[in-house]
């Protein structure tokens, strides 16, 4: 068994990573705050589920990470760069927390534009 | 988007084009669309829901489920009415759920409803036109539900027995039974008639 | 008469079925002149009375049911203009509750593959229409309708265009369609590329209504 952060530890890096990706506005569901970020309760709302947008999981067991990005992207940036910077940022993420391991299949859905 | 607002007073074709349009761009998913013809389509449906509902609050509330339910069955409208029309028969539906759901509440205590009738304060009568509409807002509790609404839709908003049929989902014959008893009680009960 | 009783409550034990009797069976009321009440506020209702027959002028028991709602009448007016006074309604509020729903609401719909076939990398066909749709409207005087974006089968494998799209357009009067429709492929297609990276084959384009703009209410339509 490989040590390393916590599944849901794991969760919120890996979220914080993608959410530090240029181009990528937030991670889907939790954006409440999304072009309303002067109301109160938007902040909570960003601040509530920074994960939202990850899935994490190992399917059948296997030693392979399987992880689903769902963002929204700017408007101002290709979309298929961002998903593809956002695949890449987690793969390194990954490598750097796991370097032994197979390196990790990551999915990226492009959910909104801003 | 300019001269975009087509409710259902005035025939616009260039805003009934761009009704249209922003609908079907709604249905596909597109939120800015939606938007837009909620700014164009909510003041005429909180009026439609506060004289439905008798007070503002609750009509807001009801519009706001309104729109969310359209939202929802959005993909399945298909244009086949207005999104005017369309809005205006979920807004009613909804509004007669809540009076539906608030009657037996408001006879047995009468007191919990903001716009009850107030028959304690009647100091001299200051202005009797007010008085009236006052008069009038209370006799309307005494109505059922369907004589409610039908009678506010005829008479409040001017709409025609055929629409009203269609927004409530019955008969003419129907809406105009429930529009006479609504009268007749409502004359009664405000002593207009002997 | 009590005045304060639900008719339809009175007559039956189930309260809400009061369409199904009608009216003039069980709640009209036969005037002394022997007319029934629904038909002389009918008559009311439909017109200026001194169209129809003399009788409702000269038989006081019709006049005095029409006077009552007269003075119905003129209450209601007054609650009617009370209640109109929306113009100025702020919908702002309203409509950013329900965009908050809206928004966080996640509609089903369809990914279409990014990139290569491969990369596992998508975007919702919603969110590229809306891309497709304002890069339509960059052509002049053209409004964007539906916009739908259909995967083609990818299995021969060539790695070539895997989308077609599907625009309708509301286009402006007396220009040519073939060359509009034309610019309108080259910047939904140069959009496509440079915006989302999306890689379109065909783009069909159905001009569905034609906006006259002699007027100059249409200047300012397109940004």
């Amino acid at each position: 068994m490989t040590t390393g952060p916590a599944p849901g530890a794991l969760t919120e890096e890996i979220a914080r990573t993608v959410q530090g990706v240029p181009g990528v506005a937030f991670l889907r569901p939790g954006l409440a705050g999304r072009l309303r970020s002067t109301l109160p309760r938007a902040q909570e709302g960003r601040d509530r589920a920074p994960t939202a947008g990850v899935r994490l999981s190992r399917p059948g067991g296997t030693e392979r990470w399987h992880v689903e990005i769902h963002l929204v992207a700017l408007g101002q940036v290709r979309a298929l760069d961002v998903a593809r910077a956002a695949r890449r940022s987690v793969e390194e993420y990954l490598l750097s927390v796991f370097p032994a391991e197979a390196s990790a299949h990551v999915t990226v859905t492009v959910t909104g534009r801003v | 988007m300019a001269g975009a607002c087509s409710q259902n007073a005035p025939p616009d074709v260039q805003g009934e084009v761009e009704d249209a349009l922003l609908t079907v761009r709604a249905a596909e998913g597109d939120e800015d669309a939606f938007a837009a013809l909620m700014q164009c389509h909510a003041p005429a449906l909180i009026r439609l829901a506060t004289r439905l509902l008798g007070n503002r609050s609750e009509a807001e509330d009801a519009v706001q489920e309104a729109f969310i339910n359209a939202w929802r069955r959005l993909p399945e409208f298909h244009n086949r009415s207005s999104f005017g029309t369309w809005m205006y028969r979920i807004t009613t539906n909804r509004c007669l759920n809540v009076l539906r759901a608030r009657k037996p509440v408001a006879t047995l205590e009468a007191a919990g409803d903001p716009p009850a009738p107030e028959h304690s304060a009647s100091p001299a009568r200051i202005a009797e036109a007010r008085d009236a509409v006052r008069e009038l807002r209370e006799a309307l509790d005494l109505l059922s539900v369907e004589q409610r609404a039908c009678w506010v839709l005829r008479e409040l908003d001017g709409q025609s027995y055929e629409f009203i049929a269609d927004a409530v989902g019955i008969s003419q014959e129907a809406v105009r039974a429930r529009v006479f008893r609504a009268r007749r009680c409502l004359t009664q009960a405000m002593g207009a008639w002997r | 008469m009590t005045a304060h009783t639900d008719p339809s409550d009175a007559h039956s034990g189930s309260p809400h079925t009061d369409d199904t009797h009608t009216g003039d069976v069980h709640d009209d009321e036969r005037l002394p002149c022997g007319r029934l009440l629904s038909q002389v506020w009918d008559d009311w209702e439909r017109g200026p009375a001194d169209t129809a027959d003399p009788h409702l002028r000269t038989c006081p028991h019709c006049r005095r049911s029409v006077r009552g709602l007269d003075e119905l009448e003129s209450a209601v007016r007054d609650l009617r203009d009370e209640t109109t006074d929306t113009s100025a309604y702020d919908t702002t509020s309203l409509t950013q509750r329900v965009m908050d729903v809206v928004r966080l609401e996640l509609r089903p719909g369809r990914p279409l593959s990014l990139g290569e076939p491969a990369e596992d990398l998508w975007i919702m066909e919603s969110v590229a229409a809306r891309t497709l749709r304002a890069a339509a409207e960059s052509v002049s005087g053209v409004r964007a309708g539906s916009c739908r974006l259909l995967p083609l089968d990818i299995s021969d494998g060539t790695g070539g265009p895997v989308v077609e799209v599907s625009l309708a357009l509301h286009a402006p009067a007396r220009v040519p369609l073939p060359e509009l429709a034309d610019q309108v492929r080259g910047r939904v297609r140069e959009a496509a590329d440079r915006e989302l990276g999306l890689a379109i084959g065909a783009v069909d384009i159905r001009v569905t209504d034609l906006i006259d703009t002699t007027a100059d209410s249409q200047e300012g339509e397109t940004r």
